[in-house]
């Protein structure tokens, strides 16, 4: 693919592509900061005790922790401890959302996390290694008068992780102990205005269950969920980035049909950076809006997968077909060494994905981390997908280094060469250097947003106008890597100038191998052989001629 | 204290706590007065009477001055949680001074404390503190439990859409507890006149009192990205348990500054007496005068009852010591008969069984 615009270009033209490109990504980060809220919202819900007095019930009932119908309460244990309930008899209820509100599509999905409350008592502490046993039921409903339908049901087993920081005096009773939230549940989409949990924490002294675990005062849930506001905001995005990049795809794909020889493998592995660019961005999540779909969720992690391990590859095979040595690659076969660990860590934490929110797709209460097999099998796929990714760097940066000893050398040599012979490899040369140049660029800007967004999360800013930086994030990170993907296609299509040349300049590199066959450099990378319409080849055939 | 009264109580007893607290209740009532103090008690009362539902509920609840009652009427609903923001204040309050002189016991007759702490002590300063800091918890968990319809998911609050929740989610419920704290609490010095002393007094202490809570809410935070990846990531703030709020007021009062009222420009405002001490904070609490030693009975001052026939501790030498409590007036020692709970069995909730053993305990009591 020699010839590539970018190197057929004047510098003003690539300025004022450049310009544009970037006038875009302002656009994305200002969407976000201006007009998107916070990407996600939690909200707390303290569960309320109720109380069930009948023993043996026929179909199961639904408590309310407020409005009509509500349950019988009990505010605190001490008064179920005069009233002799037991612990059997108590349910923690809590309903989504607060009241007033109504929950919506637009949330994407939604995860609730525990929390248990416990304080310590000298005769009664929590025994080390204690797991909690949950009986949770859930439950939707759309109005705020129908009955409630159940839509998941199950036993649960969370490692209660608590340390106690104050010496376990007497003196310390009533102090609680720093408990870490455990992961409690995860819904896909939120298709219902009304959810509602009921948690039971059986006692079984025969079985050991639930014993052990100090004396509980309250449970607190926080319900996590995408707002709505950046949900639209996002889909808006999504939906005028899909036909962008399609256009400039199908256009690239049209550039690359017209020339005679077939694609090479660099333009191969363009074109399928487009398409998976192009399958995250198709907003299929609108129907998500429409419909109850759980696995959406999942799906827009494959997705986002498959763009990844797709740019990884193509970093890879774009190093390598700039190598500028005498190996012959332009075959997707020679990169197995590279690509291999790529397809190995995405696959591995895709089976974890599949582990974690797949089973979620049946049973919400699901989580891997609860058991301590799932916990190592978890890290064990995150520990190898890791290492995946760090023996995919240390290639990319031995080839990378590769480049630019190869260039460094290439340097010495090139006042020696035949003019074609220095053309074709400064415009190698300059096509890495702005690559990696743009590449870097939009990496170092992810990881400073990145950090920037994390340890914003720490602080918190009171007042209504504040730029929401995490949204900016998103929305502008997500932006550029569209930007990118779209100035490779363009600028690394083929140019179209002097097609009619296309025959003769062919020819002409011939010639001119065979006349400089002493040499020994010879013309391999992607170049191409065929190909060329470019200022080169037309160099290279009028210097044949000659 | 009678020796076979004690004994009678402390067979039923639940370990050290209550008995400090019969001992309190029969004993020893000396108190910080505090106007605060009397209405959060009274409406502290009305939990046994039942809870605050209608307007005309508000009419009825005395200590309150008419701009409160008028905040009653308002929001009623709110009111419960205020209810037992105050109980919650009490027993902290007590709690934290238990083994101090002045041990927080209150009066059951009107006026509650009587005129013993009517002065801007550091007494007095703790408890406008945990008062306003307790109504501000009491709100913000009756939020959470989703008893109040106003709150955090206010749907006006972030102002940017007119979806509020559904397009920006909700705002922070602590916001609104202090925010409710402030107007309820804050509106009897503002209705005094800004300008005495004691009413600016009062004012910092109660901010300083919700600052306790504000400046230790624990940020935490859950990953949810691609695989549960920290690519996104949402944090939350959780209020500090109470006891953790009552032990922050507590050191405040430790450290508390002595001040006094100074003019600056045409504000005035407090300064601390002494100059060569560090200026103050917002968390800080603040007093215009030294507190009474609390020895004595004062017949004069009703619930200033002084510290005979408190309980104290041989061994130590802090305030709790026989020596301090009691004034240096000596003490008794009695042995008794305690039964304690041994080899228990536990549930998470509701349900404890013991077998009871019994053991010899010397008492000390002040004279």
């Amino acid at each position: 693919m020699t010839g590539a615009i970018i190197e057929n270009m004047s510098t003003k033209k690539l300025v004022i592509v450049g310009v544009t490109l970037l006038l875009f990504q302002a656009l994305a980060f200002m969407v976000g900061g201006l007009i998107a809220p916070s990407p996600t919202s939690a909200v707390e819900y303290l569960a309320t005790k109720c109380v069930d007095t009948i023993k043996h019930r026929q179909e199961t009932k639904w408590f309310m922790p407020w409005g009509p119908n509500q349950c019988d309460k009990i505010r605190t244990f001490d008064e179920a401890m005069a009233k002799r309930i037991e612990a059997n008899n108590i349910v923690f209820a809590a309903h989504i959302p607060m009241p007033n509100n109504e929950m919506s599509p637009w949330f994407q999905f939604m995860l609730v996390i525990l929390q248990f409350d416990i304080a310590f008592k000298m005769y009664n502490q929590i025994e080390e290694g204690a797991v909690v046993t949950v009986d949770v039921g859930l439950a939707y409903r759309d109005d705020s008068f129908s009955e409630w339908t159940e839509m998941a049901h199950s036993f649960e087993h969370r490692n209660l992780n608590c340390n106690f920081t104050a010496d376990k005096t007497f003196e310390n009773e009533g102090r609680y102990y720093e408990c870490d939230p455990l992961p409690f549940m995860e819904v896909g989409s939120v298709a219902h205005k009304y959810y509602l949990i009921n948690i039971r924490l059986p006692v079984n002294e025969r079985k050991k269950v639930n014993i052990g675990i100090g004396e509980i005062k309250d449970i607190r849930l926080v319900g996590i969920h995408q707002n709505g506001g950046f949900t639209k905001v996002w889909f808006a995005m999504k939906t005028f980035l899909t036909p962008s990049i399609l256009i400039i795809m199908i256009w690239y794909w049209r550039r690359i049909t017209l020339m005679t020889r077939p694609p090479v493998l660099l333009e191969k592995v363009i074109f399928a950076l487009g398409i998976s660019m192009t399958f995250i961005n198709i907003p299929v999540e609108w129907f998500s809006v429409g419909f109850n779909w759980t696995w959406m969720l999942l799906f827009g992690d494959i997705r986002q997968g498959i763009f990844y391990s797709m740019l990884l590859s193509f970093w890879i095979i774009f190093c390598g077909e700039h190598l500028m040595d005498q190996m012959e690659r332009n075959r997707f076969s020679v990169y197995w060494k590279q690509v291999g660990p790529i397809v190995f860590g995405s696959f591995c934490l895709f089976i974890f994905d599949m582990c974690e929110r797949g089973v979620q797709l049946t049973n919400p209460f699901y989580s891997i981390w609860a058991s301590d097999v799932g916990t190592e099998l978890a890290m064990s796929f995150i520990i190898v997908a890791g290492i995946c990714a760090c023996l995919y760097f240390l290639f990319l940066c031995f080839m990378v280094f590769q480049v630019f000893r190869n260039i460094s050398g290439k340097r010495t040599s090139l006042p020696a060469m035949s003019k074609a012979r220095r053309l074709h490899y400064e415009g190698l040369i300059f096509r890495f250097k702005f690559l990696m140049l743009v590449t870097l660029t939009c990496a170092a800007m992810t990881i400073i947003f990145f950090i920037i967004s994390q340890v914003n999360e720490g602080h918190w800013h009171w007042g209504d106008h504040t730029v929401q930086m995490n949204s900016a994030f998103f929305t502008g990170i997500y932006g550029m890597w569209n930007l990118y993907v779209f100035a490779i296609m363009f600028l690394y299509a083929p140019s179209h100038k002097r097609y009619g040349d296309e025959q003769s300049s062919g020819q002409c590199i011939a010639g001119d191998g065979g006349a400089t066959s002493g040499e020994d450099i010879q013309l391999t990378t992607t170049v191409t052989h065929v190909d060329g319409p470019t200022e080169i080849y037309k160099m290279t055939g009028k210097e044949a001629q000659e | 204290m009678r020796d076979h009264d004690l004994r009678k109580k402390l067979v039923q007893f639940e370990r050290s706590e209550t008995v400090r607290s019969a001992l309190r209740e029969e004993v020893s009532q000396c108190g910080g007065d505090v106007v605060e103090w009397q209405r959060t008690r009274y409406l502290a009362k009305l939990s046994s009477v039942g809870s605050i539902r209608d307007e005309e509920t508000c009419e009825r609840l005395r200590g309150l001055i008419q701009r409160q009652v008028q905040i009653c009427k308002r929001s009623v609903e709110v009111m419960d949680a205020v209810r037992r923001g105050a109980q919650l204040a009490i027993d902290e309050c007590q709690f934290q001074f238990r083994s101090r002189r002045w041990n927080c016991s209150t009066l059951e007759t009107m006026p509650v404390f009587g005129k013993v702490v009517t002065q801007g002590t550091r007494e007095a300063a703790f408890v406008y503190a945990i008062s306003a800091a307790s109504v501000a918890f009491a709100v913000t968990r009756a939020c959470s439990s989703g008893e109040l319809e106003k709150c955090g998911c206010d749907h006006n609050v972030h102002g940017v859409s007119p979806e509020g929740f559904q397009w920006s989610g909700c705002s922070d419920n602590i916001a609104y507890g202090v925010a409710f704290s402030q107007s309820f609490v804050d509106v009897r010095e503002r209705g005094k006149g800004q300008s005495s002393s004691r009413a600016l007094m009062n004012l910092h202490n109660n901010e300083a009192g919700r600052k306790a809570i504000l400046s230790n809410m624990r940020v935490e935070c859950k990953c949810h990205g691609v695989s549960g990846s920290c690519e996104v990531k949402t944090c939350w703030k959780a209020m500090p348990p109470f006891r953790k709020v009552g032990n922050i007021i507590k050191e405040k009062f430790d450290g508390a500054t002595e001040v006094e009222q100074r003019k600056v420009g045409s504000t005035k405002v407090l300064v601390p007496r002494n100059s060569q001490f560090k200026p103050h904070t917002d968390e800080d609490l603040v007093y215009l005068e030294p507190s009474p030693d609390f020895c004595d009975y004062d017949p004069r001052t009703p619930g200033m009852l002084g510290t005979v026939g408190r309980q104290c501790n041989r061994t130590s030498k802090a305030i709790d010591g026989c020596e301090l409590m009691c004034c240096g007036r000596g003490f008794q020692t009695q042995e008794v008969e305690v039964v304690d709970r041994c080899s228990c069995k536990f549930h998470w909730c509701c349900y404890v069984k013991c077998k009871q053993c019994r053991k010899m305990m010397e008492i000390h009591t002040c004279r």
